[in-house]
């Protein structure tokens, strides 16, 4: 057993947390819709650390690796699809690659000047091009305007079973990231506000929504590991481990950023407060390619009478 | 990454699950109920498990156990919590009164007492609560006053599960008022055929044998019989709940129960609404979640450093875990036939699990103090 990301995978993950505050940190969020001179930047970060060398389907050195290069973009919240560009297919002739519904296929990202691919639960993949509006690319709505954008799809082939997992369980690193970072930002800030001249962090009703938070976050980062294990291993059932990860991170996700908002009071909401955009940001990747509910009903399609495979699957009658 | 315990473990749950399937009938509910054969049948279990090296398989072998690793542990509390504990209540002298006879034991009690726990001969009961010192153990007002070369105490304990059948309590008394509430107090390892001591069982919903209460009136111990030192008695505790950290599995008999469901149902459970295998899956999603936050406490005891946050995050998560899936379960359990005997078992383990998991939340430390211990690690300075 060994439950914990390797050493190098650990480190590697601080190196990029480290080389993205370099480049911009917390203003790389709050300049999501900038031009394309930021995300050169990004990229370039990213590419002088070799992530975007990094094989995922390889082996588990340069798996661990590309999640936590994931987590580490979560943190920050970049604007840029990260998770995407390393769940990058074989066999299919794109930069990277998401998972999409067939209801409303969309990616989280403002742009696309990357050739995108898109892969369905059932392995169908597509090659993926922003869908144009009136006015131009269809680029969200609402508190994801200008942080998504919506896709036309043309089939290209039905390869891409072994797909899905991988994306899914990279992208919910990624959300995992935006978790760690909102629990560290709401700790910081009881411990430093003071109401009725006791810190925030001193009231025993505080203490517990942090609590109840993190359990949530811890729990989402274990089921994390096990699902990039699973993907590693190939196991059979990698894309309902992934889908059993998407459903934990959701609901962490639900908690996390209530506990993180109520917890802050109106600064929280403020342009000022980092914890405004890392919320914000968060939506897509709560949203697409499908949310909580249809999450839990992939799953339940997903295992049907079977049930995760545990460890009393097929034995619980003797 | 690795999730693969490994050869040994796989072979030892197997083992395990064939003694059960040979010597524990399929409807047996725990060795606590109003028959009285199931306790006999848990008892005879242990003697079983104990001629097998399998009783004590944590233990050192100078004291009659193989060093078990920690995920075989771990493999041992899953397997027979799943199965309703068919130790009965032996887990509690193996899992800490023995390892903390070894440690603060005179050679004599370690003479005494640990032969015993390893042959499942004997069953122990935990004199700790009282009826104003519950979280607040500290306050514990069980009073051990010095007579001669020994003691007598006085006082009254409360919710001490297996009293009335134990042959030995592990029972905590102030022994002075000086200093901290933390301080003065002491463990005695006390005989329960003492007239001394009077237990009265308390009707319970969760089923006999769970709660009692005790009444020490005058018990006279000797110096011989007080474990460790005098005063110190706080520091064991402490230990005690090092050993508790990873506590019962309760996520291994959630998980059992939930995989079996569609098989009791049978055709009915292609009818039940869909949002209730909705929340089948969900709760599969939460078992797996609880037993890894039990495999990340379980890791960290492996390197030597748990922290406290750890397993307080996951019994915040297991403990809920077993209320909720005990709802689900039960709304399943409605749709199970009452026709076929597996429908009945069915039924039964379901109603078990759903009267027992309304103590979850409160047994062994109430999530409130986890809550508490979670917050203050997440509060402490980095």
């Amino acid at each position: 057993m060994r439950t914990e990301l390797g050493e190098s995978a650990l480190e590697y993950g601080q190196v990029v947390r480290k080389a993205l505050e370099a480049v911009g940190g917390d203003e790389l969020a709050q300049a999501a819709a900038a031009g394309a001179a930021r995300r050169a930047v990004i990229s370039a970060a990213l590419a002088d650390l070799g992530t975007w060398e990094l094989d995922p389907r390889s082996g588990a050195d340069e798996l661990e690796a590309a999640a936590a290069a994931c987590r580490a973009a979560g943190w920050w919240a970049i604007p840029y699809p990260v998770a995407e560009r390393l769940a990058r297919p074989a066999g299919l002739d794109v930069d990277a690659l998401a998972v999409v519904s067939a209801t409303r296929p969309a990616v989280p990202a403002a742009w696309l000047d990357i050739r995108l691919g898109a892969v369905m639960l059932d392995g169908r993949r597509w090659l993926a091009a922003a869908a144009l509006g009136g006015a131009g690319p269809v680029a969200g709505h609402g508190s994801q305007a200008g942080l998504v954008t919506e896709l036309e799809l043309t089939a290209a082939d039905e390869d891409g079973a072994g797909d899905a997992p991988l994306s899914l369980v990279l992208a919910a690193w990624t959300l995992l990231g935006m978790l760690d970072r909102a629990m560290t930002l709401t700790r910081e800030y009881v411990l430093w506000r003071e109401q009725f001249g006791r810190t925030l962090a001193s009231f025993q009703s505080v203490q517990f929504q942090l609590t109840d938070a993190e359990v949530e976050r811890a729990g989402a980062e274990e089921l994390a590991k096990y699902a990039l294990w699973s993907v590693q291993e190939q196991r059979p059932d990698a894309l309902a481990d992934a889908l059993a990860l998407r459903l934990a991170t959701l609901e962490a996700a639900d908690v996390v950023f209530r506990v993180a908002h109520q917890l802050h009071g109106a600064i929280g909401f403020c342009d000022e407060i980092t914890l405004s955009w890392l919320s914000r940001h968060s939506q897509p990747l709560r949203r697409l390619p499908f949310g909580l509910s249809a999450s839990r009903d992939q799953l339940t399609r997903q295992i049907g009478r079977e049930g995760l495979t545990e460890l009393f699957s097929g034995v619980g009658q003797r | 990454m690795d999730f693969d315990m490994g050869e040994s473990v796989v072979e030892l749950r197997a083992g395990l699950r064939q003694l059960v399937r040979e010597h524990i009938p399929p409807d047996f509910l725990g060795a606590f109920t109003d028959n009285p054969a199931d306790l006999e049948i848990a008892q005879r279990f242990c003697q079983i498990l104990a001629q097998r090296g399998l009783l004590c398989m944590a233990w050192p072998e100078r004291w009659g156990g193989r060093g078990a690793s920690v995920w075989e542990q771990t493999a041992v509390r899953e397997e027979m919590w799943a199965h309703h504990e068919p130790r009965g209540a032996q887990y509690m002298g193996v899992n800490w009164v023995g390892p903390i006879i070894m440690r603060h034991g005179t050679p004599d009690q370690q003479r005494q007492h640990l032969p015993a726990i390893a042959n499942g001969e004997v069953i122990w009961c935990q004199g700790f609560s009282e009826p104003d010192a519950g979280s607040d153990l500290a306050s514990l007002r069980t009073a051990a006053v010095r007579d001669g070369d020994g003691w007598r105490i006085s006082g009254q304990k409360i919710w001490t599960s297996y009293a009335p059948i134990a042959q030995w309590c592990f029972l905590l008394a102030r022994t002075s008022s000086a200093g901290r509430k933390q301080q003065g107090l002491t463990v005695f390892l006390v005989p329960m055929d003492n007239p001394a001591i009077e237990v009265r069982p308390i009707a319970s919903m969760i089923g006999p044998q769970h709660l009692n209460e005790m009444f020490l009136n005058d018990l006279r111990v000797t110096e011989a019989d007080v474990l460790g030192t005098v005063d110190d008695g706080w520091s064991l505790v402490q230990e005690v709940l090092a050993y508790e950290r990873v506590g019962i599995a309760r996520y291994a008999r959630c998980e059992r129960l939930l995989q079996w469901a569609p098989d009791a149902l049978g055709e009915e459970w292609d009818r039940l609404p869909e949002e209730l295998r909705s929340r089948w899956a969900r709760m599969q999603v939460h078992c797996r979640r609880a037993r890894l936050l039990a495999y990340r406490v379980v890791a960290t005891q492996e390197a030597g450093r748990v922290q406290p946050g750890d397993a307080a995050a996951y019994r915040i998560a297991v403990t809920r875990l077993d209320q909720e899936s005990a709802e689900v379960l039960s709304e399943m359990a409605e749709a199970a036939p009452a026709t076929t005997a597996e429908g009945r078992r069915f039924r039964a383990a379901v109603d078990d699990h759903w009267r027992y998991s309304r103590s979850a939340t409160i047994a062994s430390g109430s999530i409130e103090m986890q809550r508490i211990l979670l917050a203050r690690t997440l509060l402490a300075a980095s």
